[in-house]
């Protein structure tokens, strides 16, 4: 199986080679009625996000006395794949992701400035071709900056697999579908740290590294994209 | 000259600036948290853009003494939102009133105008500074009012606690029974121009002009 998504020629099923990112094109700041929206495409993956806050939180309850809650709802449109899925809001996959994106950001984005307040990130995946996660976490955080909302750092996140021997970088649709072990990290750039390190396959510990490598290497190629874009956004003059 | 600066970037050292609004420290530098302009304040200035022009901080903290660090903030083009904090001056309408106190929406914190309406309240002894025992609300706001109000706690966990007891903080328009804006006459009252009703409320002192 494995063998089929690396052609002898060194080419991968959609033609890059193994440490080659996808295409990314980005926008910032398409909604006005959001405090801050991007949108990311990266090859075949479009993913909108969302951020309203810091606001006074809908519930009581909600809210903590000594810092902003942030709250994530992660969606898939049931047209983005090639067969169609209704997903409902309870789907717990759907919860999971949510609940990963939100523990990616709450280490980074200065909570304690706006206490007993939320932020709400919403996320909808309008097509999905493999690393759903990682382009959901990278249109977060333009949108995230574009609300201006403090952060120590950018939120990058980037995905890599292993298949034929070899560490492959941003896998699509039929590399993820296809059992190849994938990893996705979230990284702050400036510092290197990573905030979120996800794998829900098996892969040798001898290859682990040289996967985590390229896919830091990844995080690091879409921070400088990310930076030139809100460079961009900022230049372009906004109606308030 | 103030530069456009982008989240994560160092901006100096924790020798040469203290970290303001929209910055934070780490390993003894001074990062971004925000995009923005990177502003220079000194001691007792304000970092609101609308006050002194963008350079001029910085060209003013260039010939300060040493001694006392400036103070490096980073200042967004436009404020996403308005929350109000302990002392700002808010502008609000009254919702309702009871024998205890007044509920406003509140809807302007200083100049910005808010995207949502937060809630506060005035409470009976907070209408005004004097003869406080004899205050009554009644005769002090009506549901309608529009009321200039200073914040004084964040209060519970429903709504800021606001007062009044300033002159120039009250009632700055209201409306008769009758539907037409009343002009204030003294502290207390204000008339009605058609129907020549007098009316009681806690007026706001105009500003001078």
């Amino acid at each position: 199986m494995s063998r089929e998504l690396l052609a002898p020629e060194g080419l991968r099923v959609d033609g890059r080679r193994p440490p080659e990112l996808r295409r990314l094109l980005t926008r910032v700041g398409l909604f006005a009625v959001a405090d801050g929206s991007a949108y990311v495409e990266l090859g075949n993956t479009k993913c909108l996000a969302a951020v309203y806050g810091p606001k006074e939180p809908r519930t009581q309850s909600a809210q903590l006395h000594d810092r902003a809650v942030i709250n994530v709802e992660y969606n898939v449109a049931s047209f983005s794949s090639g067969e169609r899925k209704s997903r409902t809001r309870r789907d717990k996959r759907l919860l999971e992701i949510a609940s990963v994106i939100k523990r990616t950001f709450e280490p980074v984005v200065m909570t304690a400035t706006f206490p007993r307040s939320e932020i709400d990130i919403y996320i909808q995946i309008l097509q999905l071709d493999g690393g759903a996660l990682h382009a959901a976490i990278n249109a977060s955080c333009l949108a995230m900056i574009d609300a201006g909302i403090p952060m120590s750092d950018y939120v990058v996140a980037c995905s890599a697999g292993f298949a034929s021997g070899t560490a492959l970088l941003d896998l699509n649709y039929i590399e993820e579908s296809a059992e190849t072990p994938a990893l996705t990290v979230a990284m702050l750039p400036k510092s290197g740290k990573l905030t979120m390190l996800n794998m829900e396959s098996r892969l040798h510990l001898d290859h682990f590294k040289d996967v985590l490598d390229l896919a830091t290497e990844g995080c690091k190629s879409l921070a400088e994209s990310l930076d030139e874009a809100v460079r961009k956004a900022c230049k372009t003059p906004r109606p308030i | 000259m103030s530069t456009k600066v982008l989240p994560g970037q160092r901006l100096g050292t924790t020798a040469e600036f203290r970290a303001g609004s929209g910055t934070y420290v780490r390993d003894g530098f001074v990062h971004a948290a925000v995009v923005g302009h990177r502003t220079l304040v000194r001691p007792g200035e304000s970092a609101d853009p609308a006050g002194a022009a963008p350079g001029a901080g910085a060209a003013a903290a260039a010939g300060a003494d040493a001694a006392v660090p400036p103070t490096l903030a980073v200042v967004r083009d436009r404020h996403a939102t308005a929350v109000p904090e302990i002392g700002s001056i808010i502008i609000g309408k009254v919702a309702r009133v009871n024998p205890r106190l007044a509920s406003l929406n509140i809807m302007v914190v200083g100049t910005t105008p808010c995207t949502e309406t937060f809630q506060g309240v005035i409470r009976v002894q907070d209408v005004r500074a004097t003869e406080k025992d004899k205050v009554q609300i009644y005769r002090s706001f009506r549901p309608g009012d529009v009321v200039r109000a200073r914040v004084i706690s964040l209060g519970d966990a429903k709504s800021y606690f606001l007062s009044t007891a300033e002159n120039e903080l009250g009632v700055v328009f209201a409306q008769s029974m009758a539907g037409y804006t009343m002009v204030p006459i003294s502290w207390e009252e204000m008339v009605c121009p058609k129907t020549k009703v007098i009316e009681f409320r806690k007026c706001a002192k105009p500003p001078q002009q």
